[in-house]
């Protein structure tokens, strides 16, 4: 399958990252958080599979659909 | 004595129009991943039951001695047939035909359809593939002369708007006309990758820059489902068909009817136990509202909206002891549950369809407010937001609201029809007001907190002492707010309010007009 990018649906400031590079998730599992309008909003993998990227850190604003991570 | 021979001479033209665009060009629409017509029409409804009106309209060629040589037909086929055992009206266009534009003989069709639909008070569907309009450069050289757009038939279209659910289907390449054909209706649907939408294609826009675009990339369903355009996307056509049934079986056939109500066989008293927690006591975390939404209706019955698009808002039809209800419910997981710009015209366009077609509403409120910053306010989040809560206070069909979480700002207002009455209730999860702490403590007593001489000791006192007021039970105690419900007992309770309204919703067109905002 091809590789697929997570998007935040929210934009926002990243809180807390959860899952680490090269970790398997399941779909649904929480690869990082965002803070946005004062809630703290998790970003999900879509799918199962390996998060082979990471493209932000904590602390990075980011803007709605801006791509988060990468999962194989 | 017979009149054998005609008949024969009609089946004859029957099967000839059966062929469409010839085997050719029904394989070019097979290969491209797509159905053609003929089968579109006989998947949508149940089996055997299409009544064709026009089936031998076209074009035909004469010899000289009056026989005829060819007939090809109209490039939209039309009829009427049932689903669920419920009579449909359906509109199909073939893009076998001249790519299923609508030219020639074929546009009085294309106005008979709508009349119909109108008339016999049936719900349409519009099966589009292709331009649709009759405005082609094609066109023009053999008129000679161009044409004032008038968009044929829209008086009847926007008759149907306000009538009978119309479904808009985009299952091929639309533009212009025939993307118009799709949004003009209750529902819309695109299926992922075989079908685009476009006020022009790529051989037009791809005039205009550097960027060459793909059909795909231009106006794919990832685009069109996620800024309203279009509702929802389907896997397949087969998917979407079975979306354009689903969306139906909660409507009546027109708004002279009522919605009707279904044995679902779930128990209208049973209580959902882990609702209790569902809601987490601290503020800052989120939780996920379709579970309680799927635990709360009849099992099985909840049938989502425009999921990818105003996501702020989660919006569908489900059943309450089997009587068809309109959802509205806050999704916490997009900024909160906050009203964006997009989100308010969600709830607009939900609303308007509850309104028209008798569907009480039933409203789990966690709004903090409008969405704030400088891209709502680009975005004319207040404008939208205007136009959601006047859609909101115009409706005549009964409310429940249940308040869940928050109740902030002036979008919260639209958590139930203030207009009337309305049952309202809340969970013990309830915070509400006309702003939240954070911020608006900040707001209202700013002078107090610039003359205290520690502004951060002065800001946390006010906060603790609000946040006290804040409690759910003073609001009660007031009477500001009608009832607090223990969360497992909400389900009977709105089972209770769908039995109790029933009576009330009344067969008729709106008091006010269907806007496909």
């Amino acid at each position: 399958m091809k590789p697929v990018k997570v998007c935040t649906e929210v934009a926002g400031t990243v809180w807390k990252v959860v899952a680490a590079k090269g970790a398997n998730l399941a779909a649904g599992d929480t690869i990082l958080v965002m803070e946005s309008m004062k809630m703290e909003i998790p970003v999900e993998a879509p799918r199962a599979g390996t998060l082979i990227e990471l493209r932000v850190a904590e602390g990075d604003v980011l803007r709605e659909d801006d791509v988060v991570a990468v999962i194989e | 004595m017979s009149w054998e021979k005609e008949v024969e001479a009609l089946r004859g033209r029957q099967r000839a129009a059966k062929e469409m665009g010839g085997p050719e060009r029904v394989e070019r629409q097979r290969a491209g991943g797509k159905l053609n017509v003929r089968e579109r029409v006989e998947q949508l409804l149940d089996p055997g039951s299409f009544i064709e009106v026009g089936s031998i309209a076209g074009k035909s060629s004469y010899d000289e001695a009056g026989n005829l040589v060819s007939l090809t037909p109209a490039s939209l086929v039309i009829g009427r047939g049932r689903i669920e055992g419920r009579n449909v009206v359906v509109a199909g266009d073939d893009f076998t035909i001249r790519g299923g534009t609508n030219e020639g003989s074929i546009r009085d069709k294309l106005t008979r359809v709508e009349t119909m639909a109108c008339d016999l008070r049936l719900p349409l569907i519009r099966l589009v593939d292709g331009s649709g309009g009759g405005g082609s450069a094609g066109m023009m050289d053999k008129d000679g002369h161009s044409r004032v757009p008038g968009v044929l038939g829209w008086n009847l279209v926007v008759a149907n708007l306000n009538t009978v659910p119309v479904i808009g289907m985009a299952l091929g390449s639309t533009a212009g006309l025939g993307s118009a054909r799709v949004c003009a209706s209750h529902y819309s649907i695109m299926v992922k990758e075989t079908s685009q939408l476009f006020v022009a294609g790529p051989p037009v826009v791809n005039r205009l820059g550097a960027h060459q675009y793909e059909k795909n990339e231009l106006g794919g369903s990832q685009i069109h489902t996620r800024n309203g355009a279009i509702d929802d996307e389907a896997d397949s056509e087969a998917d979407a068909f079975e979306r354009a049934r689903k969306f139906l079986s909660y409507l009546p056939p027109s708004v002279h009817a009522l919605p009707p109500r279904a044995v679902t066989g779930d128990d209208p008293k049973r209580n959902v136990d882990w609702l209790i927690e569902a809601i987490p006591r601290e503020d800052r975390k989120v939780y996920k509202m379709r579970p309680i939404v799927e635990a709360l209706v009849d099992s099985g019955s909840f049938f989502e909206i425009g999921r990818h698009w105003g996501r702020g808002v989660i919006t569908g039809f489900a059943r309450l002891d089997g009587w068809p209800v309109a959802i509205l419910a806050s999704d916490p997981m997009h900024y909160g549950g906050a009203w964006t710009a997009d989100a308010s015209r969600k709830v607009s366009r939900f609303t308007q369809l509850a309104q028209l077609f008798h569907l009480p509403i039933v409203h789990l409120a966690d709004i903090p407010g409008f969405l704030v910053g400088l891209d709502a306010e680009k975005t004319a989040t207040i404008r939208h937001g205007v136009a959601a809560l006047t859609a909101i206070q115009q409706t005549t069909v009964p409310w429940c609201a249940v308040i869940v979480r928050k109740a902030y700002g002036v979008a919260a207002a639209g958590h139930s029809n203030q207009s009337r009455y309305s049952v309202r209730y809340c969970w013990p999860s309830m915070r509400a007001g006309s702003l939240p702490l954070e911020g608006g403590i900040e707001a209202a007593f700013r002078k107090d907190i610039e003359a205290a001489p520690d502004p951060q000791a002065k800001i946390a006192e006010l906060r603790e002492r609000l946040q006290r007021l804040g409690s759910p039970f003073r609001t009660l105690e007031a009477f500001a707010y009608d009832e607090m419900i223990d969360p497992r007992e909400t389900r009977a309770l709105l089972c209770e309010f769908a039995n109790l309204v029933a009576p009330l919703r009344e067969p008729g067109p709106s008091s006010f007009g269907y806007f496909p905002i």
